[in-house]
């Protein structure tokens, strides 16, 4: 029997489910090999028996995490999808200062009744990656996710093999495509922390890459911080860098969360 | 020496491009830099440049290579792919031909590689004079800037005209698309001169310690600071290794398409300044700490490789150098460094450089050549599970050709879209099957572990360098193994119990976790049923509820417990990396000489024969020079026992 795959989201763009609905003809061969249930990209109808759950986005509220729990007691396997659900996305950034701080940097101090704790919508929001509520099995990293190794995670788990996610940074990716290196036009780039598996498209396109997909597991950030120091950026920008995507990494509780 | 003037020259050029039995290569801009890449006009080669990002090993070696295609709704079926038509290369600087000249030594000494041959054959070379040289540059220092072979063409930009020089018969043929050919005059060659002198003088940058004395500066230098000093600035990124003419490490990895039917066995650059380099499925790591890769490279480039084919791995292209972000890459500063901290007395090697031992690509022949990675069809005649994480197979070549492996040899056991794995032979020689014990560990072990008889598997080898049972005629055998080594283990000892007569006395140690993981079983109860061998068996522990009659305690413990002459028993030793350690400190306390130990180790894998680089133990190659090794000859080697 075919697995039965379901996509969910939580706070994100919806961007990774839009590259996996994207996959166009490919999609034609994939959906020979599952059955999906609930896409709510590309169909109305879903169903809660699956084998597979592919989850995007962050995990905000607590109503979040109970959702996110009831999908994993559900679920043989539970793949997260894109940045959002690897390591709480752009959006943690916001973790950096207190849910008051927030609402007031968004909202202004005018209206005082509209920072009150009253709407449940602004329940201390704080973001978190699927993995710090429940156990993930796969992680499809990256913002957006590649869809070519969407494919071939899939197929890895079809076939019962390990996904081939690899554990080296993007810049062995991005020397193999024999690009003009980014430090070397003054410009920086997170590359040497970044796990490889994009094919480096931001480098190849003159763009700095910003560590989407979270790092190796092994990275060498002294020697990193060291080299952005050298190339000349302030403490503050290097902070600014490693928040980007990674503030989870750095991310020490605040108040109030 | 020819020449044609520039008009004729891009003339030229743009004949070899509209000729469509060529793939037409040269140097062009990317922003700031250059890169070799087709050619669309003769105005975009730049022969001004000063130095690829990377070096035409691409077209050697590509970044990513199908070695296998393969079709999984078959038993077996593995073709080799097509490969692209002719291809010209213009521009490439000596010390680049210098590179190809060692990649030829490196990949065709005793196993060619076809796929290498293929494309080397396949390829012209337009060698060219250095104009403009790179800061980072040291081929001056290096020697490297001249070459008088390894190109078929070689010219030289003088500026209103270029100089021709023929290397082969097949260069001097491309010349029918030129017209206007004329001799050369004196001033031209005056003129050639030159330039060539300027270039190799801008590309000396004051490197201290010449190639000939870094042999000797690595080697008395290997614990120095420096090491460590420099390596915590190592991003470990790669970026050192992918970019080095001289860098021919590689991966292997199946991918399989979107209709699980068929699929790609894809070869690709990989280096050993990444940390996944030497890990293995059990997690465990060769060269963990940074400054051990950090280290291993100049070693290689010094030293290893110079041992192994007589020449000092490194052209001084500055490509390392001028890409290594924190900039500690550079081998010039690098062995200055060395050489002004070394408190040592450092030998000079003879006149040894970066030029490559003669050895002629074009001169050889592609038929009788092997396709190294293309594994052959075999059967299994009969599987059986024998532990909770052991399966043993019999296997059968699909040509009923015997094996003809020697014991403590290996195979590279091959499942299509699940990649492959070094695996010991574990029945003696001879016969027209052999045997394996495969423990799950990842992809390939645990698809193995669903297979059954009848099923087709694909088998590379055998390979490596196995026991000498000749050797050990007329010898004491004192056998230890521990946990999965009685598999390899097994393959010498049932040769030996098979020809009992040749050998001395034998007694056999065996240990492993608990109770349940003792493979063998039947074996080894018939062991005991003989009165011309001594056996003893421990467990680590024996958990409540099963039985056992042996030892308790680490496979060290029985070595007291057997009546042995120390002095005149050979040993031999398997097991996994802790084993060694304990075991050898055991055995020398009892003053068993280093010359009487043999024992089996193990690396990370992918090719068996030599080429990938996985398996480096300093200069060592476990699946070439091993697995099976002397104690006495790799005591010293400083990542043997680590
Ligand atoms: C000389 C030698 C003899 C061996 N003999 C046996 C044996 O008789 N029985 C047995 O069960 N195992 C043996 N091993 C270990 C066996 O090779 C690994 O368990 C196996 O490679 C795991 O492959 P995988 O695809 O299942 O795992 P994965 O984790 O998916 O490994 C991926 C790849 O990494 C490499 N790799 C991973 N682990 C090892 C390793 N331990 N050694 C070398 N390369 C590795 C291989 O290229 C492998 O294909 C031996 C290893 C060596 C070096
Ligand atoms: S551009 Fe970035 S990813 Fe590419 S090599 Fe440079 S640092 Fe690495
Ligand atoms: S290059 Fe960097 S930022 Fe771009 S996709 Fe890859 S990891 Fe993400
Ligand atoms: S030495 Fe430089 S180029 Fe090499 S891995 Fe380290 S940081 Fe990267
Ligand atoms: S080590 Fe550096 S300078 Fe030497 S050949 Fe390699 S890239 Fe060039
Ligand atoms: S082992 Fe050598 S060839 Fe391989 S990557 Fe390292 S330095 Fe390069
Ligand atoms: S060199 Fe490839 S496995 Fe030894």
């Amino acid at each position: 029997m075919k697995p039965r795959v379901a996509f969910f989201d939580f706070a994100s763009c919806e961007g990774c489910q839009l590259s996996v609905a994207n996959l166009e003809e490919s999609l034609v061969d994939v959906l020979k090999l599952i059955d999906i249930v609930a896409f709510r990209e590309v169909m109305k109808e879903h169903s809660d028996q699956y084998d597979i759950a592919i989850v995007e986005g962050s995990i905000t509220r607590p109503m979040d995490e109970e959702r996110l729990k009831k999908i994993r007691a559900n679920a043989n396997i539970l793949i997260a999808l894109g940045a959002c659900a690897h390591l709480g996305g752009v959006q943690r950034m916001a973790n950096q200062w207190t849910p008051e701080e927030n609402k007031k940097e968004v909202y202004g101090i005018a209206n005082p009744a509209d920072i009150a704790d009253s709407n449940r919508f602004f329940e201390k929001p704080r973001q978190k990656a699927l993995d710090e509520v429940v156990k993930v099995d796969y992680t499809i990293p990256g913002c957006p996710i590649n869809k070519e190794e969407f494919a071939k995670v899939l197929i890895a788990l079809l076939t019962g093999r390990k996904p081939p996610i690899p554990d080296y940074p993007v810049c062995v990716e991005c020397k193999k495509k024999e690009n003009v290196c980014m430090f070397t036009i003054g410009k920086f780039c997170m590359g040497p922390l970044a796990r490889a598996g994009c094919g480096a498209p931001c480098p190849t396109a003159g763009n700095e890459c910003e560590a989407c997909r979270g790092y190796v597991d092994h990275p060498h950030e002294k020697a990193q911080t060291d080299v952005l120091e050298k190339y000349g950026l302030t403490v503050d920008d290097i902070m600014r860098r490693k928040t980007m995507f990674t503030y989870r990494y750095v991310e020490k509780p605040k108040d109030g969360a | 020496m020819k020449i044609l003037m520039k008009e004729d020259f891009k003339a030229f050029v743009n004949a070899l491009i509209g000729d469509p039995s060529l793939d037409t290569v040269g140097v062009k801009a990317k922003g700031q830099k250059f890169v070799f890449d087709s050619l669309d006009s003769a105005d975009e080669l730049r022969l001004d440049y000063d130095v690829t990002i990377l070096p035409p090993k691409k077209y050697f070696l590509p970044q990513y290579e199908t070695i296998v295609e393969f079709d999984m709704s078959q038993p077996f079926s593995a073709k080799r792919p097509e490969y692209p038509r002719k291809r010209v290369i213009i521009g490439v600087h000596p010390y680049d031909i210098a590179a190809i000249r060692q990649m030829d030594s490196y990949f065709l000494d005793t196993d060619i590689t076809e796929a290498y041959l293929r494309r080397r054959k396949n390829t012209l070379i337009i060698g060219s004079d250095v104009i403009t040289v790179s800061p980072t540059a040291f081929f001056g220092d290096m020697k490297t800037g001249e070459v008088k072979s390894g190109y078929d063409l070689f010219i030289t930009d003088l500026g209103d005209r270029v100089s021709f020089e023929v290397g082969t018969e097949e260069g001097e043929r491309l010349l029918r698309h030129a017209a206007n050919l004329k001799d050369s005059t004196p001033v031209d060659l005056q003129k050639r001169k030159a330039k060539r002198n300027s270039a190799n003088g801008k590309a000396m940058r004051g490197l201290m310690a010449k190639p000939n004395v870094w042999h000797d500066l690595l080697e008395k230098n290997f614990e120095s600071i420096v090491w460590k000093n420099q390596s915590d600035k190592c991003l470990a990124c790669g970026t050192c290794t992918l970019v080095c003419p001289t860098c021919f490490c590689y991966d292997i990895n199946d991918e399989i398409n979107l209709t699980l039917k068929s699929g790609e066995r894809v070869r690709t650059w990989d280096g050993c300044l990444l940390r996944q380099f030497t890990v293995i499925s059990t997690g465990e790591v060769f060269r963990e700490d940074i400054v051990d890769r950090y280290r291993h490279r100049f070693h290689r480039k010094g030293r290893y490789l110079p041992d192994r084919l007589g020449f000092v791995a490194c052209v001084g292209c500055g490509r390392c150098s001028s890409q290594c972000v924190p900039d500690i890459a550079d081998p010039v500063k690098m062995m200055n460094m060395l050489f002004e901290s070394s408190e040592h007395v450092i030998a000079e090697d003879g006149d040894r450089d970066a030029h490559s031992v003669s050895i002629d690509a074009k001169n050889f022949d592609l038929e009788g050549t092997i396709s190294l990675h293309m594994p052959k069809p075999a059967t299994i005649i009969r599987a059986e599970k024998v532990t909770e994480k052991e399966m043993f197979f019999e296997i059968e070549m699909d040509d009923h050709k015997p094996l003809g492996h020697q014991p403590g040899q290996f195979v590279e056991v091959s499942l299509f879209g699940s990649g492959e794995a070094p695996i010991s032979v574990s029945s003696p020689p001879g016969g027209n099957t052999f045997e394996l014990v495969v423990r799950k560990a990842g992809d390939l072990t645990n698809k193995l572990h669903l297979m059954k008889a009848g099923d087709k598997v694909g088998i590379r080898g055998p390979f490596g360098k196995g026991f000498d049972a000749e050797a050990l005629k007329k010898k004491n055998l004192l056998f230890i193994a521990g946990g999965l080594g009685i598999v390899p283990m097994r393959s010498l000892f049932n040769h030996v119990l098979n020809n009992r007569p040749d050998y001395g006395e034998v007694t056999v140690l065996y240990g492993c976790k608990e109770p349940c993981e003792m493979l063998f079983k039947d074996e080894v109860a018939a062991w005991g049923q003989r009165k011309d061998i001594t056996h003893l068996l421990t467990v680590d522990k024996c958990p409540d509820g099963e039985c056992w009659e042996g030892d308790i305690g680490v496979v060290g413990k029985l070595i007291p417990k057997v009546k042995f002459d120390p002095k005149h028993t050979i040993v031999i030793l398997v097991g996994p990396p802790v084993f060694y350690k304990f075991v050898i400190r055991d055995l020398k306390k009892l003053e068993v000489p280093d010359e009487n130990i043999i024992v089996s180790l193990e690396r990370r894998m992918k090719c068996g024969v030599g080429k990938c680089g996985h398996c480096q133990m300093s200069g060592v190659y476990v699946c070439k020079d091993g697995p099976v090794f002397n104690y006495k000859e790799i005591k010293d080697n400083k990542e043997a026992f680590k």
